[in-house]
Formats: structure tokens, sequence, C-alpha cells
């Protein structure tokens, strides 16, 4: 195996691959080597291998260095409450630690073994020991790195998988029915001043206060509690007997700053009647009847504890209508249901409720309005499934826009990134080689990114999803499309300059024709693909149906996000298939 | 008249293809260019209509100093010099009318060719072009849907459009049969002879030398080595034979090649 060596170099020796070794290294004695192994490479080096010796004192010291880091991810917050979920991370980096440690040493042994061996005359020292000890230990720190935790396949599972049945079946939430409603209201003063409103009781439906006027509940800061407002009794006449009824509570604006429409909400409850001139949506608790209450008319007066504890003010329609009474002293946030008598009348007592903003000044007017829901609509296409749809349709869009506009500024790239275009002349080359960089540059930033700096630059919305796919759209296929430049015949190329056309017609005439299918292939191929990101877009406020499906996995509704999801799935299935079959045709 | 003067070309990679070459090539007159593989023939006749920049020398046509030409002036020259290839050199995916079309495209208005728009004139003697080789059938076929021969045709047609007073043929029947060869070889031959067009022609094959020629240039290692006349070329002698092809170059047959 080791070539003859020429004569200056005949006391040297050579290695099995051929390469001289410096020091002979049977002239050394194994046990120095191996004493010298206790600096990590110094006996490589001393048995002549300065490059090995080089590569495990790097070893070495990235070891220490890796155990150091891990160690100090132990190291938690000393004001922050310690979680058992922290408890267990510390255990286990400290395992970690230790079987890092345990490398560590395996890996310097062996490295003063190896060197001693080599001294001794076997060669080949146990190379699989340290490769398997270094990818066990890049495993071991991969696997703490990423936080792999294989008991959640497990445990987390139940969870899971009631949201992904939800979002394999959707469909309930494409249909919705709405609740058509029985109302009536009537107005309240607060404080006391003036007259207050009149309370009549006309028409079919009607609903009175008494008193008409009073204190709403108020948060003391002297008392540290909160008063309770004035005992009101509401008395409602007209509903449907024997279903529910609902209190709402609404503070009519009387402050001119506050905008006279109501504020665009998707949370609205369906129905929910459109009263010019109110801040939306301040629903009411009603402390609930104790649940043997057989009585017909409800009073609440009669549940213990009431004085101290006055219905707090829920700004969180969603809630909804609580149907049972001991979720109310759970959670404080629901209201009840109040449920009229054969006749369709109700009655019930409550503490005026809280009010935030606490108003300061008054007196303020309150709507109060008892809405009923006397029958369902007809089922119809959910609100929101026609989002999810016409946002699919913007995505569709926004892919269009960005690969349009992408290839308009792409083409003429593509030609200054082409070598075989530009290399004949300093001046072009240079023009070649800046350009090339800023595609590489600019392809390497995800397009997600982009779609961070879009944002920052033309706001949130469809347009910052369009500009970022474009940017990366550019810089992708001015690579391709340059690519596709350069492998051109150059025949044609010669052909026409020969015939003393200009540059230009020598690009449409003998260029142009080439290119053209690997342009279409190429364009067709990121038009699919831009399809693909503009769903992903919106996640950071890109717009398009990412934005809402966003919004959908945040607020946890499974349903409308699975229909978003089938939707993408859907559209980028169908266009994946008709630019494939297009593609097929152009090449 | 094309002079040639001291010509020399040095390739970026140090290759020296062409060294000191100085000849003179008669109006009207159907010159070869013979030597081997890598003597320098192709970047003699690039050097011509400068798809080669000559490192040094002057190359003089019709009194202007091609080498010195610039832009406009060059592409002027250029088509008044019509080149036909080795490999044909046509776009494959454009029709033969637009490739036969593409050698007005030194005379035309550019903006109108850049939407691919000729004069009517041009169209006309397109169609004409294409009828001389034989060809005015496949005007509106896609040109990689010709055979070898078929496309060597377009290329001469192609060059015709120049109205050349010269044209250079690379090796222009290397890639085909010798029957489609001497089909070639005679279009090019009739322009010659009826159109007057001079004629520089790199060739391989001596048969084909002999038969067509009416001057023949000599290459060894980018030198000029020979130069003479159809009837030199005849009576070759053994000794101009090894000046060209080399030492250890054997003739097969004797005294004059069978053509
Ligand atoms: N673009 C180039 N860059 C560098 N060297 C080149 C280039 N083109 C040709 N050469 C070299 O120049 C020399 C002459 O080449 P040329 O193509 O002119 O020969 P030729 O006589 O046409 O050969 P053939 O009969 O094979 O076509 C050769 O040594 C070749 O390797
Ligand atoms: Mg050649």
């Amino acid at each position: 195996m080791s070539a003859e060596l020429p004569p200056e170099l005949a006391n040297m020796q050579q290695d099995e691959e051929g390469d001289i070794i410096m020091n002979p290294i049977r002239e050394r004695n194994p046990l120095v080597t191996a004493a010298m192994g206790i600096v990590p490479g110094l006996g490589h080096f001393y048995i002549g291998r300065p490059v090995a010796g080089i590569l495990y004192l790097i070893s070495g010291i990235f070891m220490v260095l890796l155990i150091l880091w891990v160690g100090a991810q132990a190291e938690f917050d000393p004001f922050g409450q310690m979680f058992a979920r922290d408890v267990e991370r510390y255990l286990g980096i400290a395992l970690l630690q230790y079987l890092l440690i345990a490398f560590a040493v395996l890996f310097w042994v062996w490295q003063a073994a190896a060197a001693a061996l080599k001294t001794a005359g076997r060669r080949r020292a146990a190379p699989v020991v340290g490769a398997v000890a270094l990818i066990g230990f890049t495993y071991l720190l991969g696997f703490q790195a990423t936080e792999v935790d294989l008991e959640k396949f497990i445990t987390e599972f139940p969870d899971t998988f009631r949201i992904f049945t939800l979002i394999i079946w959707p469909w309930e939430q494409a249909v919705q029915r709405d609740e058509i409603l029985l109302t009536a209201q009537t107005n309240w003063l607060t404080p006391c001043a003036g007259d207050p409103p009149e309370q009549t009781r006309e028409g079919d439906t009607w609903i009175t206060l008494d008193p008409a006027c009073g204190e709403i509940a108020a948060f003391s800061l002297e008392e540290a509690r909160v008063v309770p407002g004035t005992q009101l009794t509401a008395t409602g006449s007209g509903f449907d007997p024997g279903v529910p009824v609902e209190l709402w509570w609404i503070l009519q604006s009387t402050d001119p700053d506050v905008p006279e429409e109501e504020v665009e909400d998707p949370e609205t409850p369906e129905g929910a009647p459109e009263v010019e001139g109110f801040i939306p949506n301040l629903l009411v608790n009603i402390v609930p009847p104790p649940p043997e209450e057989e009585e017909e008319i409800i009073d609440v007066d009669a549940v213990a504890g009431f004085a101290s504890h006055p219905p707090v003010y829920n700004a969180d329609p969603r809630i909804g209508t609580l149907a049972n009474p001991e979720d109310f002293e759970d959670g404080q946030t629901g209201s009840i249901e109040i449920i009229p008598n054969e006749e369709g009348m109700f009655e019930v007592t409550f503490g005026a409720p809280q009010s935030l903003p606490t108003p300061d000044e008054g007196p303020y007017t309150y709507v109060w309005q008892a809405r009923q829901t006397e029958a369902l609509s007809a089922p119809r296409i959910s609100d929101d499934f026609r989002l999810a749809v016409d946002r699919m349709v913007v995505t569709i869009f926004q892919a269009l826009m960005a690969t349009s506009l992408g290839i308009i500024f792409a083409v003429p790239v593509s030609f200054l990134a082409a070598r075989n275009l530009m290399f004949d002349n300093p001046i072009t080359r240079i023009i070649y080689y800046v350009v090339r960089f800023l595609l590489n540059v600019v392809r390497s930033i995800e397009p997600i990114i982009w779609g961070v700096i879009a944002i920052a630059w033309v706001g949130l919305g469809p347009f910052a999803g369009v500009m970022a796919l474009m940017i990366h759209t550019i810089a992708a296929l001015g690579k391709l499309y340059s690519e596709s430049i350069e492998s051109i015949d150059a025949g044609p190329i010669e052909a026409i300059t020969a015939t003393g056309a200009t540059r230009l017609q020598t690009i449409l005439f003998a260029i142009v024709p080439q290119i053209v299918p690997p342009y279409i292939s190429f364009t067709l191929y990121r038009w699919d693909i831009n399809v693909r990101m503009s769903t992903i877009i919106g996640f950071v406020g890109g717009g398009g149906i990412g934005q809402i499906l966003f919004q959908w996995i945040n607020q946890s509704r499974w349903g409308s996000a699975g229909m978003a999801v089938w939707l993408i799935a859907i559209t980028v299935s169908v266009l994946d298939y008709a630019s494939s079959e297009l593609r097929k045709r152009f090449v | 008249m094309l002079e040639i003067k001291n010509l020399t070309k040095v390739y970026d990679t140090g290759t020296v293809a062409l060294k000191d070459v100085t000849c003179t090539i008669p109006d009207g007159s159907f010159t070869v260019v013979i030597g081997l593989s890598g003597s320098g023939k192709s970047t003699m006749l690039r050097c011509i209509n400068r798809l080669i920049d000559p490192t040094d020398g002057q190359i003089i046509f019709d009194g202007q100093d091609i080498t010195a030409a610039r832009g406009e002036e060059l592409r002027k020259i250029r088509r008044e010099i019509g080149m036909i290839f080795q490999h044909f050199n046509l776009v494959r995916r454009s029709t033969v009318l637009t490739n036969v079309l593409s050698g007005r495209l030194g005379y035309v208005n550019p903006a109108m060719s850049l939407f691919n728009r000729f004069p009517q004139e041009d169209r006309d003697r397109a169609l004409e072009a294409l009828e001389q080789v034989g060809l005015d059938d496949k005007a509106y076929n896609r040109a990689d849907a010709l055979s070898g021969g078929q496309q060597q045709r377009v290329g001469i047609a192609r060059a015709l459009m120049q109205r050349p007073k010269m044209i250079l043929a690379d090796e222009p029947v290397a890639s085909l049969d010798p029957v489609l060869a001497h089909s070639i070889m005679e279009y090019l031959e009739k322009l010659n002879q009826e159109q007057g067009i001079t004629i520089l022609c790199s060739l391989h094959y001596l048969d084909l030398v002999q038969r067509y020629s009416t001057n023949v240039i000599g290459l060894r290692r980018g030198r000029l080595v020979y130069q003479g006349t159809n009837e030199d070329i005849r009576n070759l002698t053994d000794a101009d034979f090894k000046d060209i092809y080399g030492e250890q170059a054997v003739r097969i047959g004797t005294g004059s090649i069978t053509g």
C-alpha cells in the first residue's frame, strides 16, 4: 500500500493511506502517550498527528461548552413560581448533564487510548467507539433541545381527539339556524335625577322596571367590596310560556364621541337587535332561583346571600345562557334564564348590576331588554362558511397576483442572472454576480418572514401577503428562469447574431423561443407553491384564509378552523392537479 | 474581397488557435479551409464575422476593417456575410418561415421585428428562398420537425435572406450522410456560380474539397500551411499532404483523391 518514498524521506513512516507521519510512532512509549492524552489531542500531537490532535482538542472544548450550556438551561427564573413542569425539566436536564458528562469522559479516555494504541503499533484504534459516542452525544442533546416529550403523545390524546374529530368533519358548522327573537325593552335611569323614565305596559309584549331609576352596583375602594345596586323588579308580559327569557342591559350612549353604529364584531350573537346608540352587548347576570322553587313568579330575594353577592356584569356575550344555576355559582360569569309562566308573564327581583366602565357622572340611561328565542329559522349556509369561502377566493387571487407580479420582475432579472448572457463583458459580469447574490439572499428568507416585513411596510391585509409572496417569487423564479436560460442551446444565438441582429432581437428570436416552455412550466410550479404559501402567509397577518384560520384556532373554534383546513386542502389539491396537467402539455 | 492580415487568436484558456494567418479570399471564389480537427478552422471563420474577437491582426472585407468595427457598423458588415453551421443552429421551436425570416433581422426596423412583424416583401422573399432550397411546402412546420438535410437547407435559406456577398460555412455537411452532403454542397455551388456569392467553407472530406472548391487554404495548429487552387489540390503532393495533416498522416489512395 505504501508507495516508494524518495530517498530524503526514506526514514519517514507512512500510515495506511500513504501519508507521511512526522514522528515515527514506534519510537514513543505508549504509557507516555496515554499520559499526554489527559489534555485531549495532546497524545496525538505527540505521536505526530497534529490535525487529529487539533480535532480532538476542539471536540473536547466543544463538549465542555455544551455541558455548561445545558447546565445553564436548568436555572429557572428565581422570581417565578416553580411548577411541576419545571421540576420535571430540571430533573431531565440534570440527567442529561450526567449522560453528557459520561459521554465526555468516554470520549476523553478513548482519545487517549487511541493515541496510546497507535504507539503500541495497533493502527486502527476503535474508531467505531468514538463515532458511536459522538452520535449518541448529538442525539441526546437534540432530544433535550427540541423538548421531545413522548409521554404527551398519550396523555394529551383524548383532548386532541375531540378537536381532531371537529377538524376532520367540520361540516355541521357549515349550516346554521338563526334565532328569531321576541323582544321588549324599557329605559332605566341611574342615578335618580329628574323624571325617571316612564314604565309603560303597552303593546303585546312589554317589560317594566320598578323602581324606574336607582344606583348601579359599584366597587368601593374604601370598603374594598362591591356595594350592591338598587333592588329592581322586572315584570314582563306577552312572552311564550315556558321558553327561557334573557335579560340584556345596555348603556345608551349620551357621549357624542361614542360611535353611533355598532362596532363590527363577528361575535355578535346572531339576530341580536341592532339598536342604535347603544354600547353593545352588556349581558346581565341574574341571581338564579333556587332549583326547587316551584312558584310561577320567581322571587330572587328568597335566595340566601343575595345582598352580598350582587350580579356581576359580563362583557363576554359568547358565554350565552347557562342552563344550570350551579354554573353561575362557580363562575359568576353567566346569565340565567327566566321562564315565563303559562300566561307568558314573569317577575324577577335582583340587584342592579355593576357596569364597566362605571360612569362617574350621570345620569345615564340604560336600556333593559328581554329577549326570547321564539323559533329557529330554516337552516342556511353559515356565516363562518361564507367567510371561509370568501377568504379562500381572496387567497387564490393573492397567489395569482403574487405570481403575475413576480413574473413581471423575474423575467428581466433572469436575463441579468444568466451566466451565458452576462459573462462576455466585465461590467455585465459584475451585474451578474450582484444579481445572483441578491437572488440567493432573498430566496433564502422564507416567505413568512417576508410577510412580517411586508406587514411592517404596507400594513396588515391581503396586499402584504401578495407582496411577501411576490418578493420570494421574484427571487425563486429569477433563479429558475436564469438557469433555464443558461441551459439553452447557444447555436441559435450565434446564428441570429451572425445575421446582424441587435442584442434585443437576438434575445427575442434566439432565446425567447427556447425558454418559453421551461418558463411556463416553472411559473405553473411556482403558482402552485404560491397558493400553498398564501394559505400560510395569513398566519402572520397577510390576509386570506390563513388569517381567519389563525383567528379561529386561537379562539378554539375548531369546527370553523376545520372548514378552513378542508377548503385549503381542496383548493390546493385541485390547483396542484390542474397545474401538473398543464405542465405536462408544455414539457 | 476578403483580406486576412496577421490574424492571431489566443483564447482565454491560453490556447493559440490562430497564429499570424495572412491570406486573401478572392470575390466569387469557393474557398475551402482544410485542416485537422483543432487546427483553427472554426476559429478563423468566426473571427471573420466577429462571433469571436481576434486577439491581433486585421480582417478587411470590401475595404471595411471588420476588426475595428463596433455596434451598428459591425451589424451592417455582419448582415452582408451569411453563415451556415454544422449543427444548423436553427431555432428549433420556431417555424421554418420564422427561422428564414430571422435572416432579415439586420435589415428590418428593429421595433417591428420585436413583434415578429416583417414587411410583406420579406415574407415573399422568404418563401422564394425556401422554394430555392425546395422546402416551400414546409414553411409553417416547426424547424425541429425537419430532417437534418432539410434543416441545413433552411439554414442556407436563412443565409440567403441576408442577400450576402459572402457565405461562411463551418463544416456544413459534417453531420449529414454523403448523399445529403453532396446535395447541400450543390446548393452552395449553385449560389456561388449563379449569384456570385463568395463561399468560405471548412470541410473534412478531400473528395468534397476537390469536387467543389476553387481555392483551398490549409491550416495546421493555427498556422497557414497551404494555399492553392482546385487544380493544385488535384495534384496535391505527399509533402503538401503531410504539411497539412501532419507527419503521421497516411493518405488513402494514391496520387489524386477520388471524388
Ligand atoms: N471557446 C474556446 N475557448 C478556448 N479554446 C477554444 C475555444 N474554442 C476552440 N478552442 C481551441 O482552439 C483550437 C482551435 O479550435 P477550432 O474549433 O477553431 O478548431 P477546428 O479546426 O474548427 O476543429 P474541428 O475540425 O474539430 O471543428 C482548439 O485547440 C480548441 O481546443
Ligand atoms: Mg470546428
